[in-house]
């Protein structure tokens, strides 16, 4: 190759004139490069290698380990910080799954952290609501104001005019928002997610074998990432796509698994980048997955290609169902005791004794529980017949009977797939030793409680529970049974059974509940039924509950219910809300017809590190929270590894996220001098103070205290729980001589989810004793399902005018509402994007990249069109969206940026829901798309975005001592 | 020494979680990159598709095109490691150096009036270990970096292991880009002439 004619020593003066020009360029006001805190190495990287060898990189930089909050899956990272500022984040090559991997949703907090949009201080509304216009005052201020408004409106309206919300990224306050209502003696809390997201995973796994769900993206599927796991053959990932949402995490666990040569079938309208490195991908039409998971079964069933052994012993398919529509055990298990007058139950009262059809005696016959060596039946799984007058078919038989329509050939056709593809997808699973990873796809929608009741059970036909390399399996040494398994209901580890006498156990007798709901001694301890009373009250007027009483599961109301009643008044009208999270008009269902009813709500109470939509539109007051690299948290498990999220920074008058709300309790008890009236005690469990926060967090660590911690974290961090890894754990004999089974009803796995009906018709096991009214039942097993607004000519449903079914997903760039004023996310992923198939945008004149209005039955909204032959030619595709710039001080005609882009100006919150947990429609409904042209206030060009750069005053902003 | 990276496109999810890595690292103005992510396709017909994502940064050729027409001697080739650098006080910005590089991986800096590529952190290179930000945080696992001629690296490694499915770019102007990118026929056919899909097209 010829050199250069021009030599190095030639240009000595060329290199002074250069010189002359960078000075320049560095002097350009507003650039991060101009003000970006110092960091060692990147001024070499400025200079490139032109000087002496570069010193370590790292040099002057404090190391310190957190984790990243980016989203739920809180990755092990490492901070450097310099003068007190974080200047780099990178992935803790030490975590176990994500093995150093940080995506850049949490690469960006260095600028969300020092973000111009940040708020330090509390936030009083001094304009009209939407005019963003505002004034600082004192946290005491702040504090007082909010708890007088909630003590007057309790006073005046009564316990049930106080609501709370939580939701919509960086939320952490699960627990938090659950109990704050109860400290009000209300029921209302509201969650855009919950229904929508996780919840009816995580409720019908608990239902259904009392153990972990098969959720791969919110840390629950942990079993298949074990760096050892040698017997995962194959994982089918059903509505989720790991590596967009858990970029780092489950993202990259399952391209480790690939790289294994693990099997992967994908079931996604879009072509993820886990389809796209899929053996199998079946692009399903939004919203159709039960017909999908029905030629499954029936496919399986008909080729015999379950775990007979399995189903018959471990699940309850052989149990005889009563068909009799006047017993009142219509659609549930026969007892043994109630057709055969004498029988005698040797196993305990707690587990009680079905009937099955014995293929040893052909004859039906009592069915206990038992070790299936020690069985004295041969259950047949597939039966139908009469007993005494009276028809009866197993479980297994109605499973059969609802899938036997579904050949491959007809789920092809209404899933618009190839059945040559479902067959492939179906051995694919069968054939391989494995298990299915949900993600919340199904979450969004009429079919919310159908698909995980079928998926689960699915895995358990096939065997596959408990086991070395499946999903389902229970984690942690507490798994390990030493009597028969139980579970509490009511909260995330039910502790609001005990603590105030609500809700069955389920897995003791019915006698042995009654005596518990007395607070009497029992096999599961003791409740403290004192507040009984009022507790019991709050469920049962909970909004939504008759017809959605899943939502008990966390203690959650019906949100279009809620909505209605803001509306009405009917049947109570909430009036003053404390939201704990993020832009609630970004994150709901409908969101316009949210919007219309905040003139009805008195008074609104937000809290975040950044003012969203929802806090110019609605919000009276905001208080400023931390960022992540500010609060002290005990992270998500990774495997069997608990993070440290330390406290690294701190600027302002932030506060950690459980703060403001205890404050205001605290008041509150203060006002009415020490009790709320009819409030629940302790009502909110929630640290009021960053000592209480780092207590709290020290102990979920191991420390004794945080000053223990921090002095030596290294010798706390990572917290390894012991004998996590656990397996055959129903197999163990327990101390009433049987194996330990499952903490179900039957002590079985309830493929059946034969609870559910029971569930329907009285709040059983949550709302208890007293009972919630009566629905119509849930369906215990999966049902064929058709969206309520169809793409199909001929469905019911189907309207020309919108002939596209939509349906959503995430980028990688944001979780949830999160990071839209992250500049580096928004310069490569600047505005919301709809996928359309390249033949389907050619019919309607549309390229890539233009500008389209999509419009449903609720709204319109703007997106630019990226064309893919990765979606079918009726789906469209888009991911949520809002945009912060619309009302940047630079802009003219300032909008709240939640109608220009945000699909959930589209999402349909109104009836058919998902029977069990009243989930509305985010995905699966239909559109119409048109060419048009940029909203205004939008930003795309990468410049833009710079008003979101941070600036020089939030690097120099102090670090702030805790304000509590 | 040939320092460079290999880039398992298997596994690669176009995340651009590489993308910010080095945008953080080194300091890079909104709009100014020294890499960036492209989608290959998918190609096909739905539902009978594939596609893979191209992760591209300078490819750390050995004969760099960008050098020879550097008319003052800023782009120059590190001797002990190979790595292509850019001596940023000679520099003057006058862009020559992108008609040299077939590849695209150069891009202006406005504000410095100087050009930026990927230096694979050469700024690093005395680290306890020598790793760029993008390969240290990649979520796929898929960025391999180090000494191509040290039969022993993680590079040649992946090389060996990665037989018929390792690929480099075209090379008509004789450059010898060291960068490789394995990807095998099970999840995309390489394209020699790929149409990268961009998401943000100017108009």
């Amino acid at each position: 190759m010829p050199k250069s004619n021009l030599t190095r020593r030639k240009f000595v003066k060329m290199s002074a004139l250069a010189g002359a020009a960078t000075a320049v360029g560095a002097s350009m006001a507003g650039s991060l490069a101009a003000c970006a805190p110092s960091v060692s190495g990147n001024e070499m990287a400025e200079t490139g290698g032109n000087t002496a060898e570069p010193t370590n990189s790292k040099e002057g930089l404090v190391a310190m380990k957190t984790t990243c909050h980016g989203c739920m899956n809180t990755c092990p990272a490492i901070a450097y910080l310099k003068d007190d500022v974080v200047v780099k984040l990178e992935g803790n090559p030490e975590a176990p799954t994500s093995r150093g991997s940080m995506c850049i949703k949490g690469l960006n907090q260095l600028h969300t952290m020092y973000s111009p949009r940040r708020i330090l201080h509390p936030l009083r509304r001094a304009g009209e609501r939407g005019e963003n216009k505002w004034e600082v005052i004192s946290w005491d201020e702040a504090v007082t104001e909010a708890a007088t408004h909630i003590k007057e409106a309790i006073e005046k309206y009564g316990n049930y005019s106080f609501f709370a919300s939580v939701g919509g990224g960086g939320a952490y306050s699960f627990m938090e928002s659950m109990t704050l209502p109860m400290a009000f003696g209300s029921p209302t809390i509201f969650e855009p997610g919950c229904a929508q997201c996780y919840l009816p995973r995580w409720v019908i796994a608990k239902l259904f074998y009392g153990g972990h769900d098969q959720s791969i993206c919110d840390n629950c599927v942990q079993e298949i990432f074990r760096p050892d796991n040698e017997e995962t053959q194959v994982v089918v990932v059903w509505g989720a796509q790991p590596s967009v949402s858990q970029t780092a995490e489950s993202g990259r666990g399952m391209a480790e698994l690939r790289a294994k040569g693990v099997k992967t079938v994908v079931v996604d309208p879009n072509f993820s980048p886990d389809a796209a490195k899929a053996d199998v991908w079946l692009p399903l039409r939004p919203g159709t997955d039960t017909k999908l998971i029905l030629s499954w079964y029936r496919y399986i069933f008909e080729n015999e290609l379950y775990d007979a052994e399995f189903t018959k012993y471990w699940t309850n398919l052989p149990f005889l169902i009563d068909m009799d529509s006047s017993s009142e055990r219509y659609k549930l298990p026969v007892l043994a005791k109630d057709i055969f007058p004498d029988f005698k139950q040797s196993t305990p009262a707690n587990t009680p004794a079905y009937v099955c059809y014995d293929l040893k005696t052909n004859a039906v016959t009592p069915f206990e529980f038992s070790a299936p060596e020690d069985a004295t039946v041969d259950p047949e799984i597939f039966w139908e017949g009469e007993y005494n007058g009276k028809t009866y078919k197993t479980a297994g038989q109605l499973y059969r009977e609802e899938a036997d329509p579904w050949t491959l050939e007809r789920a092809a056709e209404e899933c618009w797939l190839q059945a040559d593809k479902i067959e492939e997808a179906i051995l694919t699973y069968a054939n391989n030793w494995g298990g299915i990873g949900h993600g919340v796809a199904t979450d969004q929608g009429q079919q919310a409680s159908e698909a995980p009741i079928g998926l689960m059970g699915l895995d358990s036909i096939m065997g596959r529970i408990n086991k070395p390399g499946v999903t389902l399996t229970q984690k942690g040494e507490s798994t390990v049974p030493t009597s028969r398994p139980v579970t509490y209901n009511n909260g995330f580890s039910g502790m609001f059974s005990p603590m105030y006498g609500i809700g069955a156990v389920v897995g003791l007798s019915d006698e042995e509940n009654e005596a518990w709901a007395r607070g009497e001694e029992t096999a599961a301890g003791q409740a403290d039924v004192s507040q009984q009373k009022l507790a019991n009250k709050i469920l049962n007027d909970r909004l939504g509950m008759k017809e959605h009483k899943g939502l008990y599961g966390w203690c959650h109301s019906h949100i279009p219910t809620v909505r209605n009643a803001i509306a009405t008044g009917e049947p109570y009208k909430p009036r003053v809300w404390f939201d704990y999270s993020g832009n609630k008009l970004a994150m709901l269902g409908n969101a316009k017809s949210w919007y219309e009813v905040f003139p009805e709500i008195d008074y609104i109470i937000g809290q975040y590190p950044m003012l969203t939509s929802f806090h110019i539109e609605a919000c009276d007051l905001v208080f400023p929270l931390r960022e992540w690299l500010e609060e002290p948290m005990a992270a998500f498990n990774q495997q069997d590894t608990t993070w440290l999220q330390n406290e690294l920074v701190h600027i302002g008058e932030t506060v950690s996220h459980s703060i403001p709300a205890a404050q205001i309790v605290n008041k509150c008890r203060e006002l009415w001098g020490g009790h709320i009236p009819n409030g629940l005690e302790p009502g909110l469990i929630s640290d009021a103070t960053e000592a209480e926060v780092k207590q709290s967090v020290a102990e979920s660590m191991g420390a004794p205290d945080w000053e223990t911690l921090q002095a030596d974290v290294d010798k706390y961090n990572p917290k390894i729980a012991p004998n996590y890894w656990q397996y055959y754990q129903h197999e163990t004999i327990v101390d009433d001589g049987l194996p330990a089974g499952f903490a179900t009803e039957s002590r079985k796995i309830e493929t059946y989810l034969q609870i559910a009906v029971k569930m329907a018709r009285t709040g059983y096991p949550y709302c208890y004793p007293e009972p919630q009214e009566a629905c119509e039942d849930y369906h215990p097993i999966v049902h064929a399902i058709e969206p309520a607004e169809s793409p199909v000519e001929g469905m019911d449903g189907y309207d020309a005018e919108y002939p596209f079914v939509l349906t959503s997903g995430r980028v990688p760039y944001f979780h949830h509402g999160t990071m839209r004023h992250a500049p580096f996310s928004r310069e490569l992923f600047p505005t919301a994007e709809i996928r359309i198939n390249p033949a389907s945008a050619a019919e309607l004149g549309i390229e890539h990249m233009d500008w389209v209005k999509v419009t449903s039955r609720r709204g319109e909204v703007h997106a630019r069109a990226y064309l893919t032959e990765g979606v079918h030619p009726k789906t469209v595709w888009m991911e949520r969206f809002w945009n912060p710039e619309c009302y940047d001080a630079s802009q003219a005609n300032p909008t709240g940026g939640w109608r220009e882009c945000n699909v959930n100006v589209l999402t349909k919150n109104d009836a058919p829901f998902n029977e069990i947990f009243g989930s509305y429609t985010n995905r699966g409904f239909t559109v119409k798309i048109e060419k048009s042209t940029k909203p205004d206030n939008i930003w795309v060009e990468p410049e833009e975005f710079e008003p979101f750069m941070p600036t020089q005053e939030m690097y120099a902003e102090a670090k702030t001592k805790d304000v509590f | 020494m040939k320092y460079c990276l290999v880039v398992d496109l298997d596994r690669c999810s176009g995340c651009d979680s590489c993308v910010a890595a080095c945008k953080h690292e080194n300091t890079l103005n909104l709009g100014v990159y020294r890499n960036h992510v492209s989608a290959v396709g998918p190609m096909g017909t739905f539902p009978d598709i594939e596609m893979y994502w191209l992760p591209m940064q300078c490819q750390q050729c050995e004969n760099p095109g960008c050098i020879e027409v550097c008319p003052t001697g800023a782009s120059y080739r590190d001797e002990g490691t190979g790595v292509v650098l850019v001596n940023q006080d000679d520099c003057i910005g006058c862009e020559s150096c992108l008609t040299g590089c077939p590849y695209g991986v150069r891009y202006m800096n406005p504000a410095t009036n100087t050009i930026e590529k990927c230096t694979l952190c050469f700024h690093r290179k005395n680290d306890e270990t020598w790793e760029p930000a993008c390969v240290h945080n990649c979520c796929a696992g898929a960025r391999i970096f180090g000494d191509l001629d040290d039969p022993d690296s993680a590079v040649s490694k992946a090389v060996a292991a990665a037989g018929e499915n390792v690929h480099a770019l075209q090379d008509p102007a004789s450059l010898s880009p060291t960068t490789v990118y394995i990807l095998s026929e099970k999840i995309a056919t390489w394209q020699d002439d790929p149409e990268e899909v961009k998401r943000y097209e100017k108009k």
